[in-house]
């Protein structure tokens, strides 16, 4: 399956939920230490992979999304805290929406109700944004430190989890004036959550003490399963739109692994093909198996699950 | 401005513009790329370039990222596309760099500069070494780098995101080789690492504390709700808050010892490990760092990790074949170079089978269990999913999405709509709140008293309470107190002991609620002032904490002229600091002005200096035993669990039955991973106080992780009869 080189290093990717042959990555200069930042948007052809538009930007792009209403519309999250949603079809920026006061590290659409997203910050809070509007609906502010990402759950439109560095994973539901569950998930600080997609009460969490644990939200005293595996933190967990236990993730050992978290070997592939820390993991909700994956060291990749991500 | 700004043709241009081919090549030592304004001729770049960057110089800089080395942005993207690359570090941001890792290891003997050229090749060189001083945990080695030009801005920017990246990164180590890594790196940049640097998030314990807190909270605030059963139930199970919870008593007991002159010796040398610099770093030094540096490359076992260029450059240092002379790197002995290959390969072959035992040995053998359990709590729970959602919900708010609907359907698109939208969440949100009065932090102020105290009717509860106390019997002294305040409810001092059980008791809601009646009894009560600063420091809740310590120095009599007159709008926390240390000069042997330093620095996350401030106040009062559990707690923040242990060691000698010390001397333990020796002391603690329920928490931690699960039951069913067998101290 295909591969491709950018020269910045790789954040995030996303495949388009309308176009199973196109994705997005959020790419930075200098680890996104310092520098600009580069919005690809990328499709794939049978000669491999082409980069049709890209945005770029002053700051680091950290994490982009997909909007869930319109094929067109793309989000990234910068490291100067600005939210920029890119029309793919003009190939131009139509908002910049400026509230976080410092990195915007990670945004997610809403999949249920297609007209919203979240966007999460260094600046230790959660922002609620809505299609057409200029300023932000809502702040969640509670995290006492950087919050790394941000998931709505797949099934109620008002609910979402986050992860911060603060050791906590919390879950929302934006009519509450609060969150609604403070789940100290680890005992580092935990950089990615996602909900499971057929089990509306389950979501799984990735820190840098390696693991990932899986929580059932009715009984959160304890996770469900920790995979261990991982050898350095744990920077994304990602849920299969098809398969109700695999989760794919992506970590500072280099490495996107395949679990099963419901089964005894949970551990089900190790993908080795990134020479650097990776970063970016998602699957395809389109083509089921299809995985995706970006790292700094400068690509992505693309590959059906079972494969070698290397062999074109 | 910027964020409302709708289509502006120049919007994307402007995100554009630093990504421009730079026309204006700078060449290895530019005489001042500040004063250079390649781009000024584009039509209103530089006025967009203003809105970004105040700091001009910033743009500036950021704008021959490119430019330097690279041909211009279309080059390097070009560069990135070619087929056949080899699969690492040629397409680097500073190929300069690498090629000379290259000539190095391929034995070209002419001796290369390493940091020369543009300054945004060099820099982009030197991060790409930060980053990848991990890949086997080597110490990242400071280097004189020419004047980068670097604005404040861009300062700022590199300092807090590799501050908070390296944590991410370097996660399996210390906080100090943390901090020693970000330093070389900012020293080598010249950039301070000053206070305002984002600092570490604080560790397990205080959030922790908070969240536990804060779950209390909610339960009392939410408790009218039938369908809240997960929050009881939560409530019911929470494992214990953290170990740090020391809002305890401030008896006055003076004395001097020796210790304390010891544990400020450890104390620099710590200190001085994280304040390393690029400058006082000797030849000598660096030369150590890169011996350690190969000894922790030599134990890394991932092969991918030891092909790592950076680290066989590294390696090859250490043993001497580089050499870095007059900021050169030189190979020593050319014709030694091919030793390290089978050096390497050896150590490659040797781990192979070591690294996938020991991989073998971790994975975890619980899961069958769980599995098992969750099946079949899933089967008892039958339909339910959406329950939990529903419980959420409590306030009922129309759909939000209805409403949102609702209005699409009336044919509006824009603006007029959505703000409409959250207008009514924003109505919704004051209405909600609004007859709740929403508190201001975790802490409801409300004392909730026992249902049923026998002590009610006691003739002399308060003397019956103090003894109680006096004897730990904690719980006791409670329901004693609690009666006594019942039956006199302005005795100032009634509430305040009452308060200082509480804490001891680790239940830091009521300890504030009964202080917070202590003080509206007597507003002018030190003690008071200054237990309550504690409790909400613990709470985290900086604003109230402030306040209150402010008051303690205002009715202070020797201290109160410090404070200038009238109410500040907003406590800052320097300025309180600042007062205390006034104070702290003005009366050296106070102790309490100390503590509260201590205290202050505990707010702000500058453990170093709390920890400072609790010795010199130990000195003082080298018997207090809850002094002794602030210092230890401080210590195990600023993960220096092997110091708290210490402290906390000399609490439990000063007070044997000080259960919430034996508790956190498991936590220490625990916390550096020696979980065998932390279930001893977690059975201490519940032998004194078996209704300790966060230590029997933890205590099941603690035999999860040290894997015996044979003494799992004994935990569950609360043997603790097996367990003392099992785990004496």
């Amino acid at each position: 399956m295909p591969v491709f080189k950018f020269p910045f290093h790789g954040y995030s990717v996303k495949f388009s939920p309308f176009i199973e042959t196109r994705l997005a990555v959020a790419t930075a200069q200098n680890f996104g230490i310092i520098g600009n930042g580069r919005q690809l948007v990328l499709d794939l052809t049978p000669g491999g992979m082409v980069s049709p538009v890209g945005f770029d930007t002053s700051d680091s792009a950290y994490d982009c999304a997909w909007s869930e209403s319109n094929e067109n519309l793309l989000a990234s999250a910068t490291g100067d805290g600005s939210i920029k949603l890119w029309d793919v079809a003009s190939s131009s920026l139509l908002v910049n929406l400026h509230e976080h006061t410092r990195e915007a590290h990670s945004i997610d659409w809403n999949p249920t109700r297609k007209d919203s997203f979240l966007s999460a910050s260094w600046d230790d809070t959660l922002k609620l944004w809505a299609e057409g509007r200029m300023q932000s609906i809502r702040t969640f502010r509670e995290h006492s430190y950087c919050v790394y990402s941000a998931a709505w759950n797949p099934r109620h439109p008002d609910v979402f989890a986050s992860a911060s560095g603060d050791c906590t994973m919390r879950v929302w539901d934006v009519r509450e004036p609060n969150s609604t569950m403070i789940i100290p998930a680890h005992e580092g600080e935990i950089l990615t959550c996602d909900w499971n997609k057929y089990n509306d009460c389950v979501i799984a969490s990735g820190a840098v003490d390696n693991s990932i644990k899986v929580w059932d939200v009715r009984s959160y005293r304890a996770p469900i399963a920790v995979l261990m595996g991982h050898r350095y933190a744990v920077r994304r967990v990602k849920f299969s739109p098809h398969s109700e236990g695999m989760i794919a993730s992506c970590s500072y050992d280099m490495t996107v692994c395949a679990w099963e978290y419901r089964a005894e070997d949970a551990l089900v592939a190790r993908y080795d093909h990134h020479t650097e820390f990776a970063l970016g993991v998602d699957m395809s909700v389109l083509v089921e198996g299809l995985l995706a994956s970006t790292s700094w060291d400068q690509a992505v990749y693309v590959w059906q699950h079972g494969t070698d991500p290397r062999a074109s | 401005m910027e964020r409302c700004c709708e289509l502006h043709p120049w919007l994307g241009d402007r995100d554009r513009l630093n990504e421009l081919p730079d026309v204006a090549v700078v060449g290895p030592h530019a005489p001042d790329i500040r004063g250079h304004d390649p781009l000024s001729s584009l039509p209103g770049e530089y006025d967009h370039e203003q809105i970004q960057y105040p700091d001009n110089q910033g743009s500036e800089f950021l704008r021959k990222f490119h430019s330097g080395g690279h041909e211009g942005f279309e080059v390097a993207w070009n560069e990135a596309q070619q087929p056949h690359m080899p699969p690492n570090f040629q397409q680097r941001d500073n190929p300069s760099l690498f090629s000379t890792f290259d000539q190095i290891y391929d034995g070209v003997n002419a001796p290369v500069s390493r940091w020369e050229g543009p300054p945004q090749n060099i820099l982009s060189g030197f991060l790409h070494q930060f980053v990848h001083s991990n890949q086997a945990g080597i110490p990242f080695c400071p280097a004189t780098l020419p004047v980068m030009g670097l604005s404040q801005r861009d300062k700022h920017c590199i300092r807090d995101r590799s501050s908070i990246m390296a944590r991410h990164f370097f996660a399996d180590k210390s906080d100090d080789y943390i901090n020693a890594q970000v330093n070389a790196l900012l020293h080598s940049l010249e950039i301070d690492n000053d206070l305002q640097a984002r600092g570490p998030p604080h560790r397990r314990f205080p959030e922790l504390k908070q969240y536990w807190n804060e779950s209390q909270g909610a339960a009392k605030f939410e408790a009218p709700h039938a369908e809240d059963r997960w929050v009881a139930e939560y409530d019911q199970f929470r494992p214990a808050e953290g170990p740090e919870s020391w809002a305890n008593s401030f008896e006055q007991q003076y004395g001097v010892d020796s210790w304390a002159s010891q544990f400020e010796q450890e104390q620099s040398q710590v200190s001085s490990l994280g304040r390393m610099t690029g400058r006082n770093i000797s030849n000598i030094a660096a030369m150590e760092q890169t011996r350690m540096l190969a000894e922790t490359l030599a134990q890394n076992e991932d092969p991918k990790f030891q092909n790592s260029k950076f680290l066989q450059f590294v390696s090859k240092m250490s043993r001497g074949e580089l050499i870095v002379d007059n900021n050169q790197v030189k190979p020593a002995v050319p014709s030694q170079s091919s030793g390290w290959v089978e050096e390497f390969d050896q150590q490659h072959n040797n781990n192979i089978n070591s690294w996938a035992d020991q991989f073998a040995g971790e994975l975890p053998h619980t899961e069958n269990a769980w599995i098992r359990e969750f099946a079949n709590e899933q089967q008892q729970r039958g339909n339910t999913e959406d329950q939990w959602v529903n419980e959420f919900s409590k306030l009922h708010l129309q759909d939000w999405g209805d409403e949102f609907h609702d209005q699409m359907s009336k044919g509006a698109f824009g603006d007029g709509p959505t703000d409409h939208w959250a207008d009514e969440y924003d109505k919704f949100l004051e209405e909600s709140l609004g007859p709740v009065q929403k508190p201001s932090g975790s802490s409801s102020g409300i004392y909730v008293f026992a249902s049923q105290n026998p002590y009610v009717g006691h003739p002399n509860p308060l003397k019956e309470g103090q003894e109680l106390f006096r004897n730990g019997l904690l719980s006791e002294a409670v329901l004693a107190l609690e009666a006594e305040v019942l039956k006199n409810p302005d005795n100032a001092e009634g509430w305040r002991l009452l308060g200082i059980a509480n804490a001891e008791n680790d239940d830091d809601q009521q300890a504030i609620a009964s202080m917070i009646r202590a003080r509206d009894a007597d507003p002018t009560n030190l003690e008071v002032l200054l237990a309550l600063g504690v409790s909400h420091t613990n709470e985290l809740e900086q604003a109230a904490a402030l306040k209150y310590l402010r008051g303690w120095l205002q009715h202070h009599s020797k201290y109160g002229t410090l404070i200038p007159p009238g109410e500040p709008d907003v406590l800052v926390h320097a300025d309180v600091a600042g007062y205390f240390n006034e104070a702290a000069r003005m009366a050296p042997e106070d102790a309490d002005v100390h503590i509260v330093l201590g205290v202050l620095y505990n707010l702000s996350r500058e453990f170093d200096k709390a920890i400072a401030s609790f010795q010199k106040a130990l000195k003082l009062k080298p018997h207090d035993y809850s002094l002794w559990n602030k210092l230890g707690a401080t210590q195990a923040n600023s993960v220096q669990s092997a110091d708290a242990i210490y402290a906390y060691q000399q609490a439990l000698d000063l007070k044997p039955n000080y259960v919430r010390a034996w508790a956190n001397m498991g936590i220490s333990f625990a916390n550096q991973g020696l979980y065998d020796k932390s279930i001893s002391y977690y059975v201490r603690a519940l032998s004194m106080n078996p209704k300790a329920e966060n230590a029997w928490q933890y205590l099941r931690i603690s035999l999860g992780c040290a894997s015996r699960y044979d003494m799992l039951n004994a935990c569950d069913t609360r043997n603790l009869d097996a367990l003392q067998k099992e785990f004496p101290l």
